[in-house]
């Protein structure tokens, strides 16, 4: 198994040492802090596992194309739409899926489609209605399932078919 | 004899699905190592005083900060309703609260890295400008239906 990113990391941790030398208490901060950032990660990671195996248990490669493919159509957009909204977590915690699903098929106009519509958060709807109101909530919600849409068009135009975003 | 099979080739796709995440453990790690670190360095109160009191600017400001910014989404509600509290405009909060979400300075070398730099440049720009876009949209029909 080959690792990737191990120069990042390296870059990361010498930001941390050098933080140590100019301030040790925030960097003592910065380690908890993402100690448990990590922490809440890793209750997340499983599921994504799994949801990866799934997809490459039962799915066929050749099916993910013809649902998420050049030519899903409406199918496609619906399926990023659902997932975006559905989708927990941090959105890096999903790359490892999507780099597979790409590797199939999958185009980049629902990868861009899948990432805004993720703003959407379900749960946080009721904490957004308290704090913004329904009707903001509302038509804030209807916008972003339409600018996921145009993002993802766009996207699709702009990459075309010849691969040029690859 | 089929049963066993399956659960063979499912225990196969299992731990390709592991293998393939853990590879990409020291670019996660360095995004979380990034995000400890701005968290750290940066503050609510740092963040809530970028803003000008100017609905354009603070548009662009909230755009940005959001993007700048990294937490649970919960965090920015709480701030964006801070930020409502102290006068900054509408349009200003509903861009900061979109930017927290949808855009990530913090993770753009692993965006790139996964889903190429093209793809990475291309999206985040669309994105910035749909927040921008989507802030004002919310707010003016808002406003227009009352």
């Amino acid at each position: 198994m080959k690792f990737r990113g191990l120069r990042l990391l390296s870059v990361v941790g010498l930001l941390y040492l050098m933080l140590y030398l100019y301030d040790e208490g925030k960097m003592t901060i910065a380690v908890k802090k993402a100690s448990t950032l990590f922490g809440e990660l890793m209750l997340i990671f499983p599921l994504i596992i799994v949801v990866m195996a799934l997809i490459t248990y039962y799915v066929n490669p050749r099916k993910i194309a013809s649902h998420l493919g050049e030519e899903s159509g409406l199918k496609g957009w619906m399926i990023a739409l659902s997932a975006g909204i559905i989708s927990h977590g941090p959105m890096y915690a999903w790359y490892p899926m999507l780099e597979d699903l790409v590797k199939h098929g999958l185009k980049k106009g629902l990868i861009a489609t899948f990432f805004y519509a993720r703003s959407i958060k379900v749960p946080l709807l009721p904490i957004m209605v308290a704090y913004f109101g329904f009707g903001f909530t509302l038509i804030l919600t209807l916008y972003i399932l339409l600018a996921s849409v145009i993002q993802g068009l766009l996207i699709d135009q702009i990459c075309g078919r010849n691969k040029k975003c690859d | 004899m089929k049963q066993g099979n399956k659960k063979k080739s499912f225990q196969k796709s299992l731990k390709q699905a592991a293998l393939s995440f853990a590879s990409m453990m020291p670019m996660i790690l360095s995004i979380v190592g990034l995000m400890g670190l701005f968290q750290a360095m940066v503050s609510r109160e740092l963040l809530a005083s970028l803003f000008t009191g100017d609905p354009v600017k603070d548009t662009l400001i909230g755009t940005v900060a959001g993007g700048i910014a990294v937490g649970q989404a919960l965090v920015s509600y709480i701030l964006g309703g801070e930020l409502l509290e102290q006068g900054i405009s509408i349009y200003a909060v509903t861009a900061f609260i979109l930017a927290w979400v949808t855009l990530g300075i913090v993770q753009l070398p692993l965006e790139a890295e996964v889903l190429g730099l093209r793809f990475t440049i291309y999206r985040n720009i669309l994105a910035f400008i749909s927040t921008i876009l989507v802030s004002i949209g919310t707010v003016w029909t808002i406003g227009v239906i009352g």
